[in-house]
């Protein structure tokens, strides 16, 4: 294989390993809740300014940067929830008012870190430095990380929502609220796990991300437009469609980079996607939902 | 409310607007309210879609910036009137709410959410990606100005382009309530209640979602055309998540499904954001304000200020 198939193979790994991440995280609450988090960019985006924040300015270490950022977006996650989200359980309009209500914290949380952060771009060191051989072509170690660890945070989580009771309570909650309800699970207490676990997915992920790219108010809105598109190519209903479709856009998009360029690669996603959606309604490996 | 009820309340409305020139005459109060009635026309037609027909669009913008790129594009790179662009304008968002409408007609829930947001930044990349005709990242400047013979309408302290703005402003609110007061806006409303039952009295659901995201785009579009011909400019911000969720923020603060409530917060919500942007500090947190102000309303008053209004008067409906 020619050396630029190769770099985009490897772009496309780091590229799906990341909407994988943040896909699985809008996965997660949907499935449970039924409510599509807008904020979860913004999220993100918080994620990256916690763990420069612990790590940069504290100076306490990149590690404990990324740890914290991850339980402290997780706890704003249950505030979101607390706040914005549980008193319209219930309501007919939930849908389209939860919608309005994330995309309301995404705007608190992105002018609310603008305001604390300022404008000023920032950037968090790599958690390794060096390069890694990958199929013939060198990556940077840190996007290596990436790659490997996507995928073990991604079965972690299949493992939680199968093996563990906590995670197939989760699962129960989403089917049917009422049985779970009569069986003994505390509803609110698995709405509220859900949005912790799909809150700090997004803080990890946009500390991993605070390594490779700049950290600005704005960075999570494109990340989320990506997850978006992840989620209706896979459909929302289950977390193996949601990571299989994400490595999918990620080598789509690389490959469209390479072969139309970085001008007309997003237009065309966003009509490949369009057009998905026309002929499969429910998302390309989805099954009827709604 | 009743239908006798509301042309009062709009005619007073009207009048008091029309009459603000005598004893207002400072350009930049005016210019806040040329600004007022663009936000008040994409509320209200907004409203159209999301809150009469029940259609989740969230991609009421791109209606407006197709607008905005027409006039632009028409102007400066075909030559054509001023004049003539505004209405164009209409016609080309009404386009791509036919063109967008197609897939949406068969999606439900939060899959039209997606894919209307989606279309907008479809559009959003379009414009990014051809910079030789739209200007890419920085926009277009110096579009052509409107005047009639010699008279420029920036004169007199904007008093045509007042004018002008607050006459499109009720063409459009006119056809707005003629629209949801006749069978099919009340069809609309059916389809947003009932799908079952409306389709039961032969209602077509997906025929109603089209044309209710057409109608809402016509005069969207247009005041996109008059937006970019009264600035002079078009910048991509016009597909912003931040002018998406002022305008959004107008429809609920206002009263969802009422046309005038949204045309009234539109109004308020621009001077008091302008107001604060005056103030130190608040030039990010008024922005937090909103929408904290519009968590509030969808929390503790679901019907907005028309809601709440409503309530201090008998309903006869």
């Amino acid at each position: 294989m020619s050396d630029a198939l190769l770099t985009t193979l490897a772009s496309g790994l780091v590229l799906g390993s990341l909407y994988a991440l943040m896909a699985s995280g809008l996965s997660v609450v949907w499935t449970t809740l039924g409510v599509f988090n807008f904020a979860h960019g913004a999220l993100m985006m918080f994620g990256a300014y916690i763990a420069w924040t612990v790590s940069e300015a504290a100076g306490l270490g990149l590690l404990s940067g990324i740890l914290a950022g991850t339980i402290v977006t997780g706890l704003v996650g249950v505030i979101i929830e607390r706040l914005l989200i549980r008193s319209f359980y219930g309501n007919r309009n939930m849908l389209l008012i939860t919608v309005m209500t994330t995309l309301a914290a995404m705007i608190i949380i992105e002018k609310g870190a603008q305001m604390i952060w300022g404008a000023r771009l920032k950037q968090l060191p790599r958690l390794i430095e060096g390069e890694v051989s990958l199929f013939g072509t060198t990556v940077s170690a840190h996007e290596a990380l990436i790659i490997g660890l996507a995928p073990t945070i991604l079965l972690a989580l299949w493992a939680f929502t199968t093996i563990t009771s906590t995670g197939r309570s989760l699962r129960a909650v989403g089917q049917n609220q009422t049985s779970a309800a009569l069986i003994g699970i505390h509803v609110p207490r698995a709405f509220s796990i859900a949005f912790a676990i799909s809150a700090g997915l997004a803080g990890l992920t946009g500390a991993l991300l605070g390594s490779i790219r700049f950290i600005t108010p704005a960075m999570g809105s494109e990340p989320l437009v990506k997850a978006m598109i992840v989620v209706i190519f896979g459909g929302l209903g289950s977390l193996g469609a949601t990571a299989g479709a994400a490595y999918v856009i990620g080598m789509l998009e690389a490959i469209l980079i390479l072969t139309v360029g970085l001008y007309w690669t997003p237009s065309l996603m966003f009509l490949v996607m369009i057009i998905v959606l026309v002929l499969r309604p429910n998302g390309l490996f989805g099954r009827r939902l709604i | 409310m009743t239908v006798q009820f509301l042309w009062i309340k709009l005619i007073l409305l009207f009048t008091l607007l029309a009459l603000v020139p005598l004893w207002v005459e400072s350009s930049y109060i005016r210019h806040l309210f040329i600004i007022a009635f663009i936000y008040a026309v994409i509320a209200s037609n907004w409203d159209l879609s999301l809150g009469y027909a029940g259609v989740f669009n969230f991609g009421h913008l791109t209606f407006f910036g197709i607008g905005v790129y027409t006039a632009a594009i028409a102007t400066k790179a075909l030559g054509v009137s001023p004049w003539l662009t505004i209405p164009l304008s209409g016609v080309t968002a009404a386009c791509a709410a036919l063109l967008m409408a197609a897939p949406v007609a068969r999606l439900k829930g939060i899959y039209v959410v997606l894919v209307t947001f989606a279309v907008s930044q479809l559009v959003l990349q379009l414009v990014l990606s051809q910079s030789q005709i739209t200007g890419g990242a920085e926009g277009m400047v110096r579009l052509p100005y409107l005047q009639i013979g010699d008279y420029k309408f920036i004169r007199d302290y904007k008093l045509g382009y007042y004018y002008m703005a607050l006459s499109l402003l009720m063409s459009s609110t006119l056809f707005l309530v003629w629209l949801t007061k006749s069978p099919f806006g009340k069809s609309l409303r059916a389809v947003r209640d009932n799908e079952d039952y409306a389709q039961a009295r032969g209602i077509s659901i997906s025929r109603q979602r089209v044309l209710a995201l057409v109608m809402s785009a016509i005069f969207t579009g247009i005041i996109g055309g008059f937006y970019a011909i009264y600035l002079r400019v078009a910048s991509p911000e016009v597909f912003s998540f931040g002018t998406m969720s002022l305008a959004l923020s107008m429809v609920l603060i206002g009263g969802v499904g009422t046309i005038w409530g949204p045309v009234i917060a539109a109004i308020a919500l621009t001077f008091a954001t302008e107001a604060m942007a005056g103030i130190r500090g608040m030039e990010e947190a008024r922005f937090i304000l909103v929408a904290i102000a519009m968590i509030a309303v969808l929390r503790l008053a679901p019907g907005g200020v028309a809601g709440l209004l409503s309530r201090l008067v008998p309903e006869k409906n």
